[in-house]
């Protein structure tokens, strides 16, 4: 397990946001997180890269447990749902940042970190822009440097918060093909939470339905479109924008 | 306090604060707070440097004299919440008995230390007019004239705005042979003629001078030559009245101040330097009115004769003057509030 | 001086790219070149008036008796104090308080403290009342007749009537401005970019250093050029605390009422001359450091464009 949830609850106030959730994802996995606004998916994200507190249960990042360990100790990539990104800082800025605040000893290079930025600008076709700032780059061009100033620091768990949600559905399509195909590359295990559960069934390879603060399922994605046994799952899933072609989609795969 | 601490030493060793006075016997240079009211501060400036140079060759110490200067009730204020004086020179005696009731950092007989009820030098009030004396005023009945405009102060706030005050109601006490109820309605149509009441002396000085409004100004002697002379001897004349109040700005060691600073000598011999014929003959040129017989008899041509009562023969004195006339409620709040409608 | 705080969004450096669509914005909105004209005459005629003119009567009055006069009274020792003091003062003032705005607006907007609502109200109070106000308030708590005073001179510190009163008194009147200017900024701005700097590795320090600051140096610097002016121009708190001793505790602006009081006109407007100056200089520091902060990065862009085929 690379990443591990033990009945982990959070509450904010009153409001219960997690409850009890157990949950895990296996080395290599991308795992693809569904469920209605409010549901608690980002939240769960949150907390297993540390930036909320669990009031209880554990989470283990290799087996290891995290609960001593800060937001930066964690070795996560977290990918915001508006990108996020420095915008005082270049492309290429962003991209090297991780690298650049790290303790003097472990710090690479100067030129290190010039060829490590410059393969990960590669990697994400954006080398071109390295320059520039994000205010002056498209929505999906922002996406993929934040993804992969998340890669630099060589995660051991890439956290993706609706990564797509705010483009439109064109560059979203592509997007999500080209992220299947990156991880189809660099192979670090990977949970996407997204609204959409055709993006959902295309790129994972497993899909868990976050539901008031609770998995309601969790399988792959041809399972889960067989299985109608939950009833508010298969709302969901009936909801989603064009069930003809997840349909084809889940055939194909 | 730490913070506090630490802003006060940064600010001493910057050399920001010269430390008042401190075991002055031990230093070559004592230093003096001299804290007086606004019409004085061309004055001290001269009499300062002659002192400093009398005292450097009396005892070879150099004393340097600080001076700070405001409105004469806002600085008696000022010395009771700890301002650290070490003489006081203010507008009128009632601001010094506050200090020393108040701040209790002098006695309360403080007037008797020194000659004149403690009072180097004089002036009397008197009315500054437009060039040429365009509505002819030439005594205090003129003042209620309604086709007057008349520019004071506001004798609440304003130390020397009180002597015009009580100069007006003295001339009109005489005049009606002591009739209190005359001397009010006297006064009440005069402030009638007043459309603005500045806060202090200068204020209302600026507002007749600068801005031209009213037809006469009633202000010290002093402050009106000086004004007269700095800002346009072509532009306004100057008119004595036919009998003025005396008003006596007094001096005073402040003396628990002194005592702690190690002034206390130095701080006297500044006062006492005020009767010395040089410190008058500076005072006279600054038009206030010497009181030494010797200074009198050389400048007093100088000035223009001019009956004057004081305080104290017509008002029982400062405290009284001031329960009766300017505390709240006083005979002014009265005479005034009527007097808008 | 009355204050009013404008919205960040319409001070801080636009980005060249938005330029050009608020260009086209206007465009779009579609008033009449007339009334754009009316407008711009309008603002600049008021600019002028109120502004310009009395900027110009100030070096006209200081002028008047002659250059030499004007620099005779500039070497007036007295004066000179005065301008040394009111520097020191702002120097003291305008750090702590761009200290405290910092550490206010981050407890405010991303620290998610208990009660901020009760700090911003709190932070705001010196605009909120008159400085001579705030001046009579600090006698209470430091006079000899008010709280501490008695204790502090049992103690042998004296703070009222001292430079130190004059520094404390500026420090609380000039307390809201980098604050002010912070909070809507950083509100707007939110946590994410610092959550992404934490995830990264970064330590709380080079958080705030890399991340922070540079997204707040444009409305830090506006706040600072604004607590700076106020600092140096204060009056009404300094008058009431400084005891106006002359050459110890007096502030330029303070100084400059005396020599006007004394009718020393020349003197006065000199001095003003002085204060307007160093508004000028504060303005122009400002204004370079955008300049070169927006050079720099039209010259990197440039770069970048010119590599491109
Ligand atoms: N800091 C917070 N304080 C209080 N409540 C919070 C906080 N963060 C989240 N919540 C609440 O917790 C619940 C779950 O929020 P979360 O952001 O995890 O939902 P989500 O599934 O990501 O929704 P969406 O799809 O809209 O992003 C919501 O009801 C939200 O209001
Ligand atoms: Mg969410």
């Amino acid at each position: 397990m690379s990443v591990a949830l033990e009945r982990v609850s959070k509450r904010f106030g009153e409001f219960v946001a997690l409850d009890e959730v157990t949950f895990g994802v296996d080395e290599g996995e991308l795992v693809a997180l569904v469920g209605p606004s409010g549901s608690g998916k980002s939240t769960l994200l949150r907390v297993v890269a540390g930036l909320e507190r669990q009031d209880a249960g554990a989470v283990r990042i290799h087996g290891e447990d995290a609960a001593p360990l800060g937001p930066g100790d964690r070795r996560i990539g977290f990918v915001f749902q508006h990108y996020a990104l420095f915008r005082h800082m270049t492309v290429f800025e962003n991209v090297a940042f991780g690298l650049r605040v790290r303790p003097r000893r472990e710090r690479p290079s100067g030129s290190e970190i010039t060829s490590a930025v410059k393969d990960l600008l590669q990697l994400v076709e954006l080398d071109a822009l390295s320059a520039r700032y994000p205010s002056e780059l498209s929505g999906g061009q922002q996406q993929r440097v934040a993804l992969a100033r998340a890669l630099a620091v060589q995660p051991r768990v890439l956290l993706l918060d609706e990564p797509f949600g705010a483009l439109d559905a064109r560059v979203r399509k592509q997007l999500r093909q080209w992220l299947r195909q990156l991880h189809d590359e660099v192979r670090v295990t990977t949970i996407l939470v997204t609204h959409d559960s055709e993006e959902a069934c295309e790129v994972a390879d497993r899909v868990a339905v976050m539901h008031e603060g609770r998995i309601a399922q969790i399988g792959t994605a041809a399972d889960l479109l067989r299985e109608t046994a939950n009833p508010f799952l298969g709302a969901f899933l009936a909801d989603s924008p064009r069930p003809s072609a997840s349909a084809k989609r889940i055939d194909y795969h | 306090m730490k913070i506090l601490k630490t802003i006060a030493r940064l600010t001493l060793a910057l050399g920001f604060v010269a430390p008042i006075g401190g075991t002055a016997a031990a230093q070559q240079k004592v230093t003096l707070l001299n804290v007086s009211y606004d019409p004085t501060r061309e004055l001290y400036k001269e009499i300062n440097a002659a002192f400093a140079q009398e005292w450097k060759r009396r005892t070879g110490q150099d004393v340097e004299i600080k001076q700070s200067h405001g409105g004469s009730g806002a600085q008696a204020r000022a010395v009771i919440d700890g301002l650290e004086a070490d003489v006081v020179t203010l507008g009128l005696a009632y601001d010094i008995d506050e200090i020393a009731q108040r701040g209790k950092t002098l006695p309360a007989d403080w007037q008797t230390k020194l000659p004149h009820n403690s009072t180097p030098f004089a002036s009397t009030v008197a009315f500054v007019v437009r060039k040429g004396n365009p509505k002819g005023i030439k005594d205090w009945n003129d003042l209620i004239r309604p086709d007057v405009q008349v520019i004071t102060a506001n004798p609440k706030t304003s130390g020397g705005a009180r002597w015009n005050y009580l100069g007006a109601w003295g001339y009109a006490l005489q005049k009606n042979k002591g009739s209190e109820a005359a001397a009010r309605d006297f006064v009440a149509r005069l402030y009638k003629n007043v459309p603005v009441l500045d806060a202090g002396a200068r204020g209302s000085t600026t507002t007749f001078v600068e801005r031209g409004i009213g037809d006469v100004l009633i202000a010290w002697e002093n402050e009106a030559l000086l004004s007269v002379k700095q800002l346009g001897p072509d532009k306004f004349d100057i008119v004595i009245p036919s009998v003025s109040i005396r008003a006596e700005p007094p001096v005073a060691v402040n003396e628990v101040v002194a005592q702690k600073h190690g002034t206390s000598k130095v701080a006297r011999a500044y006062l006492e330097f005020l009767y010395t014929d040089a410190a008058q003959a500076i005072a006279a040129k600054h038009y206030f009115r010497p009181t030494g017989p010797r200074s009198l008899a050389k400048y007093g041509d100088s000035f223009p004769k001019v009956p004057q009562f004081t305080i104290d023969q017509l008002f029982g004195g400062w405290a009284k003057a001031q329960k009766t006339h300017f505390a709240d409620g006083g005979i002014f709040d009265q005479i005034y509030s009527t007097a808008g409608k | 001086m009355s204050t009013t705080i404008a919205p960040p969004a319409a001070r801080h450096g636009i980005p060249p790219g938005l330029r050009a669509a608020r260009r086209t914005a206007t465009a779009a909105t579609g008033e009449s070149a007339i009334a754009r004209w009316i407008l711009i005459g309008i603002a600049l005629a008021y600019l002028f008036l109120f502004l310009g003119l009395p900027l110009f009567v100030v070096f006209e009055e200081a002028l008047k008796k002659g250059v030499g006069a004007y620099f005779t009274a500039l070497r007036d020792a007295e004066l000179l104090h005065a301008l040394r003091l009111t520097l020191l003062v702002a120097g003291i003032a305008v750090p702590l308080n761009v200290v405290f705005g910092i550490s206010a607006a981050w407890a405010i907007t991303k620290g998610k403290v208990r009660g901020h609502a009760l700090l911003v109200a709190l932070a705001d109070l010196p605009l909120a009342v008159s400085p001579v106000i705030a001046g009579l308030t600090f006698m209470l708590l430091f006079g000899m007749q008010g709280w501490f005073g008695p204790w502090l001179r049992a103690h042998d510190i004296q703070i009222a009537f001292t430079v130190t009163a004059v520094v404390l008194a500026t420090i609380f009147v000039t307390l809201p401005f980098v604050a002010r200017e912070l909070i809507p900024l950083m509100e707007e701005q939110g946590v994410t970019e610092e959550e992404a700097a934490v995830t990264l590795g970064a330590s709380g320090w080079q958080m705030f250093r890399r991340v922070t600051l540079p997204n707040i140096r444009w409305g830090l610097l506006y706040g600072v050029v604004l607590c700076n002016a106020r600092a140096m121009g204060e009056f009404g708190a300094v008058s009431v605390v400084s005891g106006r001793i002359r050459g110890q505790t007096t502030t330029l602006p303070l100084h400059i009422e005396i020599l006007y009081n004394e009718y020393d006109f020349t003197a006065a407007f000199a001095a003003s001359s002085l204060l307007a100056m160093l508004a000028v200089v504060t303005l122009a520091a400002k204004h370079l450091l955008e300049r070169s902060h927006h050079a720099a990065r039209a010259r990197l862009i440039q770069e970048q464009q010119e590599k491109q085929p």
